[in-house]
């Protein structure tokens, strides 16, 4: 019969024991297994753009499976990433709370937030811990107009948007004889919408356009009838809109409804123009133009990213590529930091070269926070489809304008 | 207030005192807290609560129920935040100026509503309409940049009302809610409290008692809008940043109306308990994702747990949470 003795453990044997197993075993295995990288990702997945948050949070957790799935960080021994998922609730305050709570859990970086106010709040919070915050989306200047050392965009800002979107309506309406000479501008009365239409109402004169009116609407608004109503009488040429997904969307329906004939509608930063809009609404949508994000079409990665997504019943809409170029940009950065210690990733990241090749801007070149190299595309709607009409390198269509009228 | 009260009272302020002490104390000990998201989360209950207070003393103790109490909070808001960014003042100096802005909307809004005679819905339906109107100026006028909004430079030191460090944010939010509840207390000891809630259960009879009702509601609403707007320039200079629809916007009112209505309306401590309790559910719920992997991706459950905890509550507690205190004590007082 076995003691119970012979199986008892004392306190000394078992200090002896585990020093000896951390200083022979634990080092390789701890070494073969280096500790992940936290990254905290705050978006709007709940709240009036609980969507264009779920859509951004997708993307991100694809870039996040795609590193781990490729080994991770060699530069810091394989290192996974982990995706530390936190809700704003479209809010400011909680933003804000969220990076607080992540940097209590260590992150080495933050990508967010999608609304403009909250990405504004939340990297200003996150500017105190020096940690990096990556703008996935957040179309507002003022993001990266603080002098903020720890913020960083891919993407561009309505400024650039606007510039962009003006240019190639100006080089189509001249190609086309130049027949369209005003406009009414429509905008949410956010930030965003705001900023957008002004740059916009100062630059339309600059191609010839007259500004009839600018409109402004709250969000959420369910009703347009007024608003179109409106335009028909001022009988613009182009009507321009910068809003949300569901007010982009219920101002297209409804001028389509009221068969309003304009030569064409043409967003910047339209929030409803994406695969779900054209293919739900192919009629309301058909030769709408918008010029927003979009992946680069002739990228072989953004197709198959973009089958990838749709195999899994999303749409591929700017935000899930966004997030997901935001994301690999950060694991290129890791990789050349070969740490994830907040001034050495600030500094990988300020002197970034990555192209991320699945959107059409070449190498990452930071000034103040701003990529230098981010441009929009100009989309047109075809038969429940998206083509890229503008700029030249990445177009895979012609535009179509002025569009037909309603008979 | 009883001694047990105000022995409960100073246990309570020593405990919210020492609370950032304490969680730094078990974050620096490996208990595994997040220390500063706690004290963070602390700020937001004293936070709301002192907001929530100052609806309290308009629709709780004077029975004047608004729905657009937002629009002092906005005022307070933009008004330091104008005098800071464009005008340069020193932050410190635009907030009693913000304050007395905030008095002086409640008192013309007071005076416009209730020389009209509008009282019940119909003023709460008023204070909504001015809301409105001064998140739709605010979005058209330029000195409050429209809806572009305004961002106050970062420059974290204390002499700009700015901090580093969440603790000083956090005592500046707790001492702010003292001094709502010195103020709520106050009303339930003095004259003014008195005839504020002689005009709140019947306000013929208290005209007939002799109490200029009229200048007693419009006292009491410029009183809750300095309150308010104090709380507006606290959160400007917290998160650095408003526009029209985050100073003004109609979930700020409901925030407080709820706080109140939760912890108990009229109630001295209704505001804090509502703001406590509320808080702890959202943050909670919200935590949920982190704690059980398998919810990682139902963030939505977080809001529909939010939702159902607060229909329970109203549902079970129609005079709030401190209303059960008072019917156990009720209950008390019968058994014996």
């Amino acid at each position: 019969m076995l003691s119970k003795r012979k199986f008892t453990v004392s306190r000394r044997d078992f200090v002896a024991g585990s020093t000896a197993a951390s200083v022979l075993g634990f080092p390789a295995i701890l070494g073969a297994q280096p500790a992940a990288i936290k990254v905290g990702f705050i978006h709007p997945v709940t709240g009036f753009v609980a969507y264009n948050g779920q859509q951004g949070r997708l993307g991100a957790q694809m870039a996040v499976e795609d590193v781990n799935k490729a080994g991770g960080i060699r530069s810091m021994g394989g290192a996974r990433l982990e995706a530390l998922l936190g809700d704003s609730q479209s809010k400011v305050e909680v933003g804000v709370s969220e990076v607080e709570k992540m940097n209590e859990a260590g992150v080495a970086a933050y990508i967010g937030c999608f609304q403009s106010p909250v990405g504004i709040a939340a990297s200003q919070a996150a500017a105190k811990y020096n940690t990096p915050f990556l703008i996935d989306v957040g179309a507002s200047d003022l993001i990266v107009n603080r002098g903020l050392k720890n913020v960083f965009r891919l993407k561009p800002g309505f400024g650039v948007c606007v510039d962009q979107g003006i240019s190639a309506l100006g080089a189509m309406n001249n190609a086309t004889g130049g027949n369209a000479k005003s406009a009414v501008i429509v905008h949410e009365s956010g930030e965003f919408g705001t900023g957008t239409a002004r740059l916009l109402a100062g630059k339309l004169p600059s191609i010839g356009f007259e500004v009839k009116e600018v409109i402004k609407h709250d969000n959420p608004t369910r009703n347009f009838d007024n608003v179109a109503l409106r335009i028909r009488s001022l009988a613009p040429d182009v009507v321009m809109m910068s809003n949300y997904g569901n007010e982009y969307t219920l101002l297209a329906r409804t001028l389509h409804q009221q068969k309003v004939n304009l030569a064409g509608m043409y967003s910047v930063l339209g929030g409803g123009f994406n695969y779900r809009f054209v293919k739900e609404l192919p009629d309301v949508a058909e030769n709408m133009m918008d010029t927003n994000h979009w992946f680069n079409p002739k990228s072989a990665k953004a197709q198959a990213l973009k089958r990838r997504v749709e195999a899994g019943g999303a749409l591929f809409t700017f935000e899930v590529y966004l997030a997901y170029a935001t994301t690999m940009l950060l694991a290129d950065s890791l990789q050349r930091a070969g740490s994830s210690a907040k001034d050495k990733l600030t500094e990988a990241l300020a002197s970034s070269t990555y192209d991320t090749e699945i959107l059409p801007y070449g190498p990452t070149k930071f000034v103040n926070g701003q990529n230098q190299g981010s441009r929009a595309s100009v989309m047109q709607a075809r038969k429940g489809d998206i083509v890229v009409i503008a700029p030249e390198d990445v177009a895979n269509a012609r535009p179509v304008f002025p569009k037909p009228k309603y008979t | 207030m009883s001694r047990g009260t105000l022995a409960l009272c100073a246990a309570g302020l020593l405990a919210a005192i020492l609370y950032p002490l304490v969680v730094r104390g078990l974050a620096g000990a490996g208990v595994g807290v997040s220390a500063n998201y706690l004290i963070n989360v602390g700020m937001l209950v004293f936070f709301v609560a002192f907001i929530g207070q100052s609806w309290n003393i308009a629709g709780g103790f004077a029975g004047q129920t608004s729905f657009g109490h937002v629009v002092f909070f906005g005022t307070g808001a933009y008004c330091s935040t104008i005098l800071h960014v464009t005008h340069g003042w020193n932050p410190w100096l635009a907030w009693p100026v913000a304050t007395a802005a905030g008095a002086l909307v409640g008192w013309a809004i007071g005076a416009l509503a209730f020389r009209a005679g509008l009282k019940g819905s119909y003023f709460a339906l008023i204070t909504l309409a001015f809301a409105e109107v001064f998140r739709i100026l605010a979005n058209s006028v330029e000195f409050t940049r429209g809806g572009l909004g305004m961002l106050i430079k970062a420059d974290q030191r204390p002499e700009n009302f700015q901090f580093r460090d969440p603790m000083w944010i956090y005592y500046l939010a707790l001492a702010l809610c003292v001094v709502s509840l010195a103020i709520a207390w106050q009303l339930t000891r003095g004259r003014f409290g008195a005839r504020l809630v002689a005009i709140r259960e019947n306000e013929d009879a208290a005209r007939a008692l002799g109490i200029d009702v009229y200048t007693e509601k419009v006292k009491v609403l410029a009183l809750s809008g300095a309150m308010c707007a104090a709380g507006g320039t606290f959160y400007a200079q917290k998160y650095l940043y408003i526009d029209p629809s985050i100073a003004f916007g109609v979930d700020k009112s409901v925030e407080m109306l709820l706080v109140s209505m939760v912890g108990g309306a009229g109630t001295v401590f209704g505001p804090l308990v509502g703001s406590l309790v509320l808080t702890a559910i959202n943050e909670g719920t919200r935590s949920l994702a982190s704690v059980v992997p398998a919810l990682k991706n139902v963030q939505p459950l977080s809001l529909i747990v939010y939702g159902a905890m607060l229909i329970l509550i109203v549902a079970r507690l129609p005079d709030g949470l401190m209303g059960l205190f008072g019917r156990r004590k009720s209950g008390k007082r019968h058994d014996a």
